[in-house]
């Protein structure tokens, strides 16, 4: 009836020399081992309050015992919780491991550290409510945003240590005062320092900078629209941005659309960097890509944030009267907003546009050899837009993908690896879209947009001649004239060629070619028109094994 | 029928003659009977209880909606006093399994006292625990209405279940008012039923209690002036005259203290009182009340740092919360069981359970070089002074003298003196200037729990595992007053404002008050379910918050004694408890890593604006809650400015 079953009485009184103890004796001992039991525990508890602890330690049942004028029971004190270990073969017998210890072991052995001492060590757990985002505070979540009113006017002024009780001051630890200055020092005069870098880093991970980050989007939006002919600060404040959104301390929601301006400046402003030869198309495609992650990460908080943004860069691009370099920046910034932004925005305006653009990339028609230069990379642009769209689009259709094992489809495919050197060096200047598109997409200005063999000649020379810079890129263009050939009468008898094979597994092929193409008529659409806008150079956005069943 | 039939064959036998038979039949007829009876009680004894329980029980569940919660209440000493009633027959086994089977019902309600009461196995431990006795010994007090009460009797009588009649006859005495049941909210008075308490804590608390602010306190001199300064601004000459006046009062209190006259005080500061409360009569003031110990003057300089802190008070309230200077105590190694902290913030101490009291002054750890350097300058003399260097490297300083862990610390108002407790029973003065430690009071037969100074110094309390909680002076090694009554340890203790008072928390979950001058036990709170660990009271001296081991804080009126509205506040033990200077904030600390503040005021409007009926179902409102790092909140405390301060161990390893 006890929880202490006689047993263990008989077991405790065999231990201390009692061989012979009368059943009765352990019955009626163990209802009172477990009464005195209790009591201790109780006891012990009270001790272990007192010591403002929540876990019950042997030095707690010693109290207890002292309590009742008890001896303690010597040899268990230790910091640790005791463990028990289970007898082998019995399922409820434990014991304590107890080591045997070899006095030799304990002297040679080195001597342990000495503990360290207590110490204390202050710090802010709260100022006026809010706890500060120090390494002692545990991080939190996700912060309350300040009312607006507390936090651009002040600037770094404000930033007194707390004897300022104003209450709607914000209130800035020294430390990260110094922090704040520290980097706008960096990023105004040593952008290119490792120091820099170190920064960014710091700025990215560290989990105190919440306070700071109105501050930086203040210090951001100031320093941009001042320093727009200042590329370097430009790129350093669009990394400091960038930090800033990739660290995960910080809740910057409440930020955004005090960021957003400068960013969207630094994609589509007029001039950016007072020389011609500063490379502001590497800001815009930085910058583009921030707004882009902005939107991926933040687009359901703020569900107008994406339309808002579209909106914005929408009437930057379909302006004609805005200067190519907005409009390079408006393409680069939905373009990396993804491909169905691309499909639904830029594709159906892309024709008219082309109209827009030609005459600005033809010599004879623009004299002026910067002008033209920023039309070939709108261009470029443009293509990558509607090349990645386009990618897109027959990923969704894997069955496409699967490249028949045919012998003429294989020896297309020696001839298309003829042209692989071309084919990457067009690939790569493609896509990072830093030159114009090679010349051979030049022909359409012709208008023959369907005859590749038949505007070969005029591209070569037309571009040779306008394009000085990237005379290099084609040489080899002869060489693919045959392939290019086969290419173009593959894409534009598709079905034809599909349906004449006489081999059955291409048959089978077809089928699902067919289907696939009735699903999704709109994407060989798009393929033929970005194919007339585009010439060949749209090819090499669709994979190698797609590449197969257009030719 | 069988006794008449009986009678007719005795009759029969002797008329005849037939003595032996008789005596035979006589026998036979006595050994059958008593055999019966014994196997028939033993047996069904047990189960009679376990039944007539039962029964009760299912009924009572399955009673009216508007009545059940009363009847409820029946339950539970019902079922405490059949288990004992069991036991006390010596039916362990059927005890045990009794116990086990309707234990769940009261856990929610009453754990502590089941784990407490689980352990009863003998009819002998009935006689010696405490809370056995307490049950066996008095009778419980429930409140019914009328009608519960008449569905009690008629289920009891229709039943015919003897076993709970007796029980209930017994241990209960049930008081019946007429009209509806009262709601569920009032539950709370039920929940801690020991013996008569629950009249006593009536008729305790019906005793007059002056819960005011102190007559000529620093606060009220300052709000004095105040007021004068401004009359005197409306004058124009404002500058001269407040000089004036403050040279006045100085030189009232030098005579004061030279004098030392009590009642020639009294007189003048009544005066000064009288204006105050007919000048800011429309901001409800707390009642002044005169002091019934013997206080200490603070000097002047004191006094002007008073007010100095007074002047620059930051107000807070719900919307203006305070800032929190965390001090984190490093490398415990387990072993920090209390702190404390001054009233500037300056110095910070903490308690041992290596017996060792530890001192940080904060001010001097701002510049570590300044220990080190003359030990430097004193190369030569190293090997002399090694002791003594090292005594200087400590960035503390360290007071042994106990022979026990140390389990509170608290410091004078003016941070000269500390005190500690220990479990070696006795308390220990501390000079902070040298120290050193000046006076051991011994007087406690058990380990000292706490010991807190007065607000005014020179007064300190303690609380001890012996149940009792003692007043003492400074300057005597013998306690003033023995405040006994709690049933069970004294585990805080903390001072009303006015010194007139202490209010203490104990083990058997209530917290008492106890007059200072008499002794006696002033007012009793009963309510808390489980050990009371941390008490303060608001600076206006009406209220008073205690938090308990569950995490539970209640907030009581000390004018009523009823309580205000108990919080589930954190989800361990509440450690600490704080009120912000002007009354508006309490702040809590607890084992669960967290420093929540709470708004008293609102809670407090809500009370005024519905007094006349039964009040506690306000709730108090969490402003804010603050976590820590893995470090549990051992000390709270508003400086005079309103800055809170708090202490905790950084827990190492969770």
């Amino acid at each position: 009836m006890s929880i202490v079953p006689k047993e263990t009485i008989e077991v405790i009184a065999q231990s201390i020399g009692i061989p012979n103890l009368s059943p009765d004796v352990a019955l009626a001992l163990a209802p009172d081992v477990e009464y005195r039991l209790r009591e201790i525990t109780q006891e012990a508890i009270k001790c272990m309050r007192h010591t403002k602890r929540t876990v019950l330690t042997a030095d707690d049942v010693d109290s207890a015992l002292n309590l009742r004028n008890l001896e303690p029971i010597y040899g268990f004190a230790s910091s640790d919780p005791l463990k028990f270990k289970r007898a082998i073969g019995h399922k409820d017998l434990f014991y304590l491991d107890d080591r045997e210890v070899d006095f030799k072991e304990v002297i040679d052995a080195p001597l342990p550290k000495a503990p360290l001492d207590t110490a204390v060590v202050t710090h802010w757990l709260a100022i006026e409510g809010v706890q500060p985002a120090i390494p002692e505070n545990p991080p939190i979540e996700a912060i309350v945003a300040p009312p607006d009113g507390k936090k651009m006017d002040h600037g770094k002024d404000d930033s007194l240590p707390i004897d300022l009780k104003l209450p709607i001051k914000h209130v800035l630890s020294r430390e990260l005062q110094m922090y704040f200055d520290k980097i706008g020092e960096l990023i105004l005069g040593r952008a290119d320092t490792p120091l820099f870098k170190d920064a960014l880093l710091s700025l990215a991970k560290d989990s105190g900078l919440h306070p700071l980050v109105p501050y930086f989007s203040y210090f951001i939006a100031d320093e941009v629209s001042r320093n727009l002919n200042n590329l370097p600060i430009l790129f350093a404040l669009m990394r400091v941005v960038k930090s800033l959104l990739s660290n995960p301390h910080i809740h910057i929601e409440p930020y955004l659309h005090q960021m957003m301006p400068s960013i969207i400046t630094c994609l589509v402003a007029k001039r950016v960097g007072h020389q011609i030869s500063d490379n502001h198309w590497a800001i815009r495609d930085f910058a583009s890509k921030i707004v882009a992650s902005i939107c991926r990460r933040y687009g359901h908080v703020y569900h107008n944030l994406q339309s808002r943004l579209t909106k914005t860069l929408i009437h930057a691009f379909l302006d004609p009267s805005k200067a190519l370099t907005q409009h390079y920046g408006a393409i680069q910034g939905l373009s990396a907003l993804g491909p169905s932004v691309v499909r639904l925005l830029i594709l159906p305006n892309l024709e008219t546009y082309m109209q827009l653009l030609d005459p600005e990339m033809q010599l004879d028609k623009q004299k002026n050899e910067l002008k033209r230069k920023e039309a070939w990379r709108v261009y470029g642009s443009l293509l990558l837009a509607g090349g990645s769209c386009l990618y897109d689009r027959l990923r969704l259709f894997p069955g496409l993908l699967s490249p028949p094992d045919i012998l003429p489809w294989k020896t297309n495919k020696k001839i298309a690896l003829t042209n692989l050197p071309n084919n990457k060096r067009k690939a790569s200047s493609r896509l990072t879209a830093h030159q114009p598109p090679t010349k051979k997409l030049a022909v359409d200005p012709t208008g023959t947009n369907s005859q590749f063999p038949s505007t070969d000649g005029p591209a070569t020379s037309s571009s040779s001649g306008s394009n000085p810079n990237h005379h290099h890129s084609h040489n080899s263009s002869n060489n693919n004239s045959s392939s290019t050939g086969n290419i173009t009468n593959a894409n534009a008898n598709i079905n034809n060629v599909s349906g004449s094979g006489a081999h059955g597994q291409r048959v089978a092929v077809s089928n699902v070619l067919r289907q696939a193409w009735k699903e999704d008529l709109d994407a060989g659409h798009l393929l033929s028109s970005l194919h007339g806008l585009f010439g060949e150079g749209i090819f090499s956005f669709i994979q190698p094994a797609e590449m197969h069943c257009f030719i | 029928m069988e006794e008449e039939v009986e009678k007719a064959v005795f009759a029969y036998l002797r008329k005849k003659g037939f003595r032996l038979t008789e005596i035979a039949l006589q026998e036979e007829q006595t050994r059958l009977s008593s055999d019966a009876s014994s196997l028939s009680r033993s047996e069904s004894d047990a189960a009679k209880y376990y039944d007539g329980y039962g029964k009760l029980r299912s009924w009572a569940y399955n009673s009216l909606d508007s009545y059940r919660h009363e009847l409820l209440r029946v339950l539970y000493p019902v079922f405490i006093h059949c288990f004992m009633d069991l036991v006390a027959q010596g039916h362990m086994q059927e005890a045990r399994t009794f116990f086990q089977t309707f234990r769940e019902d009261h856990e929610m309600m009453h754990l502590r006292d089941l784990q407490t009461l689980e352990g009863i196995l003998s009819p002998s431990h009935l006689e010696e625990m405490e809370l056995a006795r307490l049950w066996r010994q008095n009778k419980v007090k429930i409140r019914l209405c009328q009608y519960s009460y008449e569905l009690l009797v008629q289920y009891l009588h229709k039943t015919q279940s003897l076993a709970m009649l007796g029980v209930i006859n017994e241990h209960i005495n049930f008081e019946v008012y007429p009209g509806q049941p009262a709601s569920m909210s009032d539950d709370s008075e039920a929940v801690s039923l020991i013996g008569t308490s629950q009249d006593l804590a009536r008729e305790i608390n019906q005793k007059e209690l002056h819960w005011g602010l102190l007559e000529d306190s620093v606060e009220e001199r300052m709000e004095k002036t105040l007021s004068e300064s401004d009359k005197t601004e409306v004058d124009g000459n404002k500058e001269a005259d407040t000089e004036d006046n403050n040279k006045k009062k100085t030189d009232g209190n030098k005579h004061s203290t030279a004098v030392n006259n009590k009642k020639k005080k009294d007189k003048v500061v009544g005066a000064t009182g009288k204006t105050i409360r007919s000048e800011s009569s429309m901001v409800s003031v707390p009642p002044r009340v005169k002091p019934e110990l013997t206080l200490p003057q603070f000097p002047p300089e004191v006094e002007q740092s008073i007010l100095e802190d007074l002047r620059n008070r930051v107000q807070l309230n719900s919307l203006a919360l305070p800032s929190v200077s965390f001090y984190t105590f490093l490398n415990t190694h387990n072993g920090l069981n209390c702190s404390t902290i001054s009233h500037d913030g300056s110095l910070v101490a903490g308690g041992f359970s290596d017996s060792s009291v530890k001192i940080w002054d904060m001010a001097k750890i701002g510049q570590p070089g300044r220990a080190s350097n003359p030990q430097g300058e004193n190369g030569s003399m190293q090997g002399m002074h090694s002791l003594a260097s090292d005594e200087a490297k400590r960035p503390y300083s360290l007071l042994q003298g106990h022979s026990g862990p140390v389990y509170s610390v608290s410091f004078s108002p003016f941070a000269d003196f500390l005190l500690s407790s220990s479990s070696d029973n006795t308390i220990r003065l501390w000079s902070t200037r040298l120290n050193a430690n000046l006076v051991s009071y011994k007087g406690h037969n058990f380990p000292v729990w706490d010991a807190q100074f007065s607000p005014m110094g020179h007064y300190f309390a303690t609380a001890s595992h012996d149940r009792t909680a003692r007043l003492w002076s400074v300057e005597r090694i013998q306690p003033l007053r023995v405040m006994a009554g709690h049933l069970s340890d004294v585990d805080c203790v903390q001072w009303h404002p006015n010194c007139n008072y202490i209010a203490t928390g104990s083990s058997d979950k209530t917290v008492r008050l106890w007059d200072v001058q008499t002794g006696n036990c002033a007012r009793l709170f009963i309510g808390h379910r489980s050990m009371v660990l941390s008490l303060a009271i608001s600076p206006d001296g009406r209220f008073m918050a205690s938090g308990d081991e569950d995490g539970t804080i209640m907030l009581w009126d000390l004018s009523t004694g009823r309580s205000v509205s108990p919080i589930i506040g954190h989800s361990s033990c509440v450690w600490t408890l704080a009120f912000s200077c002007e009354g508006t904030l309490l702040a809590s600390g607890s084992a669960d890593c967290m420093v929540k503040l709470w708004d008293i005021t609102s809670s407090m409007k809500a009370l005024k604006t519905d007094d006349s009926k039964s009040g506690p179902a306000s709730r108090l409102r969490l402003l804010k809650a603050l976590p820590t790092k893995s470090t549990p909140v051992y000390t709270l405390r508003f400086s005079r400015r309103n800055l809170l301060f708090a202490a905790g161990a950084l827990s190492a390893g969770s």
